[in-house]
């Protein structure tokens, strides 16, 4: 996440307060609920308020319309979205904001950067992992200066409902990442279905399309890339905490209620013990979560690796724990009117966006064996 | 093996709490202390020892570490501490665990029990007399909490003691004391009221000297075939009334206490301990390019094991900053999420050690007596990991307290 600027925070707690309590209201479980049924690619009233709140200006640099904060007011907002489950394409918008922020020149920031804080454009970026980079597409050079662009971005992050798209894509033995707005250039992103209805993904397919140059950022791409990479995580890891802790909440809230044989279910050990054992799991996830964090904002040299095994830890928990909650409310936790299975959805895509567990796992060994 | 050969005498005089506040200086004045006052070889000469030359050694041990103070750097300084916070706390223990020094394990009833019973419950007399006790003649303590039909269920313990005159009767039995073969006292919780409506509502704590006529202490062998623990029984042995901890018929709140300090500063120098040893593990992976590391399974499994140990060192940060704001930590459930999280992790990673080791890890070898639960041995560390998830409340009675309590599921 850029964390430029972001010495004068904000009071986290009084933007908590005011993300929860938009959406609780703007994004009730029912009105999730009804965004997933409608299948839609974006939740327009959402967005929008969104955007008049502010929320997607937060990280974009304050000469480009934005708020220029950092990890740390991003993260209670990631975390405040995934408490809701909530449908709303921030990550991949924000995405753009920060390569934008690291790698766009002065005229690139001004043509995006202001309408993207604003809400006027959507975003997402590649799917990175913590392998290898590894484009699928090609960048080769074109007329007047300009570039060609080929080959197929399978798995686009809410791509569909993306206004801009930053595509990682390999010039010779180069990479580059590239913008490309598929209403100017003639793109459709058709969306792929996932299990979880509060996201989906993009296909973009381009045969020889026409850029100009400036829609090529000149900056180094791995470094881009991995700020990227850091950025996804730390969201991710704060969507599943906010989301494991709302549906363990949710379910504790069945097992004190929920009476058989005459009592609470709540009052049964085998139930008991599962659930002191989500507890410890939340808050051991949470606290690397939160240093994640805190080491990203205050640019530690160890800050990717920490936000890399948050995300690793946090979304494995937020499975964990969402499984577990399905299991624990019997029938009813099963069904589609509860919300349940929202939350057991989300989990398990998180757990796979920008890479899954082994990935990251992987990768944090080998930065720890680099520093052994 | 003679207790003075430790170290070579040295002229140097060490005052690592006179730079407290320089945190940078604080730091190299225990380091340079641990590296002139730690054996080099303590390890080995702890190999296969005996009882006395490990009692011996821990004595000197914490001698050496009460000259300069840092045996209870971590009490009040009204109590003979040095008032120390949590960042000094990390720099020793990150400190120890680098030198690779000497757990006082003798000695941990008497830095951490003692005075989280005595510093909220005790009276001035008995803080004065058993603070200073440990501080200056290097009183050993043990736990007389557990009996052979009370473990989990601890306040249906029968322990008796009866009022008489100036002195309390105790009749009874209790198990699992460690070091109780080698201590001066005892912090004991028996029955005062055997009436009352509630079975925690009768219990008293009281401070029981070994030395009494009617005490029996008996070694237990276990499955580490150590005997660390004890029984001690309890016949007729007479208690001055002014050895009473707090109310009479208060002791189970008391105990509460007590065992607060088990689940959260004794857990702290410990995970900085299992930090050095998975670190140290990578390294030598890394070293001799160990099999494990192109085990994906293996490899994954440590990096979730490191990742754990990190959030554990979180949470005993966050521990340490509320004790900063509340002393005697009375409410707050961290102590017991670290205690489960600690020791499952310990388990986890103990065996995990043992799957490596393989067949050879099998083959009996020497204890290091002291070595704590990273010794090498690993089918020893392993056993040992027992000792956390059992002991100070067993994890299934914990994890019932905290869905109770934190959580507010129905009884």
């Amino acid at each position: 996440m850029s964390d430029a600027n972001s010495g004068d925070g904000m009071d986290l707690e009084a933007l908590r307060d005011g993300v929860r309590t938009v959406l609780s209201e703007q994004a009730s479980h029912e009105k999730v609920a009804a965004f997933t049924n409608a299948e839609g690619v974006r939740d327009r009233p959402l967005w929008s308020q969104a955007a008049e709140l502010g929320w997607l200006a937060l990280s974009a640099p304050e000469d480009h319309g934005g708020l220029g904060l950092g990890p740390s007011e991003l993260a209670v907002v990631y975390e405040e979205l995934g408490r809701a489950v909530a449908p709303l394409p921030v990550l991949g918008t924000l995405l753009v904001v920060e390569a934008l922020a690291r790698g766009g020149d002065a005229a690139q920031q001004a043509a995006w950067t202001p309408r993207l804080a604003a809400g006027e454009l959507a975003g997402t970026v590649s799917m990175l992992t913590p392998g290898v980079l590894a484009p699928t597409l090609t960048l080769s050079a074109g007329a007047d200066g300009g570039v060609v662009l080929d080959g197929v971005a399978e798995t686009l992050l809410d791509g569909a409902a993306a206004d801009v798209l930053l595509l990682l894509a390999r010039e010779g033995e180069a990479l580059r990442w590239v913008l490309v707005e598929p209403a100017i250039d003639g793109v459709t992103v058709e969306k792929a279905a996932t299990v979880d209805r509060t996201r989906h993904l993009g296909v973009a397919r381009f045969a020889g399309l026409a850029l100009p140059a400036g829609r090529v950022l000149a900056a180094d791409a791995g470094e881009i890339a991995d700020a990227l990479l850091h950025h996804a995580a730390l969201a991710l890891a704060s969507d599943a905490r906010g989301g494991a802790n709302a549906v363990f909440e949710i379910t504790l809230d069945y097992l004190k209620t929920r009476e058989q044989f005459g009592k609470p279910i709540g009052s049964f050990q085998a139930l008991k013990h599962r659930c002191a054992d989500h507890k410890i799991a939340l808050v051991a996830s949470g606290a690397l979560v939160a240093e994640a964090v805190a080491r990203m904002a205050s640019r530690d040299p160890a800050a990717g690796r920490y936000a890399l095994a948050a995300k690793a830890l946090a979304t494995e928990v937020y499975a964990r724990v969402a499984q577990d909650a399905v299991q624990l409310h019997g029938g009813i936790g099963y069904t589609w009117e509860h919300p349940c299975h929202l939350y057991l959805k989300r989990a398990k895509l998180n757990e796979q966006l920008f890479g899954g567990p082994a990935a990251y796992l992987d990768r944090v060994t080998d930065l720890l064996l680099a520093a052994a | 093996m003679s207790v003075q050969t430790a170290t070579s005498p040295t002229t140097r005089r060490f005052d690592p709490l006179a730079c407290k506040d320089d945190l940078d200086a604080f730091r190299a004045g225990v380091r340079a202390w641990l590296e002139a006052v730690v054996p080099a070889d303590w390890h080995a000469r702890m190999t296969g020892a005996s009882e006395a030359d490990y009692v011996a050694f821990q004595r000197w041990w914490f001698a050496e570490m009460g000259k300069v103070g840092l045996a209870t750097p971590h009490w009040p300084r009204d109590w003979g501490g040095a008032d120390i916070g949590i960042r000094h706390q990390v720099i020793i223990f990150e400190e120890i665990a680098r030198a690779q020094a000497p757990n006082p394990d003798m000695f941990v009833i008497s830095l951490y029990h003692l005075p989280a019973t005595l510093f909220g419950h005790g009276s001035k007399a008995q803080r004065d007399r058993y603070l200073a006790g440990v501080q200056e003649r290097g009183e050993v303590w043990c736990q007389g909490f557990s009996e052979p039909g009370s473990g989990s269920d601890l306040a249906s313990l029968r322990t008796r003691a009866e009022r008489r005159g100036d002195v309390y009767v105790i009749n009874g039995q209790k198990v699992w004391s460690s070091y109780g073969a080698f201590a001066d006292y005892c912090l004991l919780l028996a029955r005062t009221d055997p009436n009352a409506p509630k079975k925690q509502a009768g219990i008293s704590y009281f401070v029981l000297n070994m030395k009494a006529p009617g005490v029996t202490v008996r070694p237990i062998r276990q499955a580490t075939g150590q005997a660390e623990f004890c029984e001690i029984f309890l016949d007729n042995v007479e208690i001055p009334v002014g050895d009473l901890i707090g109310e009479e018929n208060a002791g189970w709140a008391i105990a509460q206490s007590t065992l607060s300090a088990e689940r959260g500063l004794i857990i702290f120098e410990l995970s900085e301990r299992m930090a050095r040893t998975l670190d140290a593990d990578l390294a030598e992976a890394k070293r001799t390019d160990a099999d494990w590391l192109k085990d994906d399974e293996a490899r994954r499994a440590f990096t979730r094991a490191y990742n754990d140990m990190v959030a554990l060192r979180l949470m005993i940060r966050a521990l340490m900053q509320e004790i900063e704001t509340d002393p005697h930590m009375g409410s707050t459930t961290m102590p017991t999420y670290i205690k489960v999280h600690f020791s499952e992790l310990l388990r986890r990673y103990t065996e995990f050690r043992l799957k490596l080791g393989g067949l050879a890890g099998q083959l009996r070898q020497p204890i290091v007596l002291g070595g704590g639960h990273q010794t090498g041995n690993v089918m020893h560390d392993f056993l040992l990991s027992y000792a956390w998830t059992i002991s100070g409340g067993a994890n299934e009675i914990l994890k019932t307290m905290l869905a109770e309590r934190a959580l507010g599921l129905p009884r």
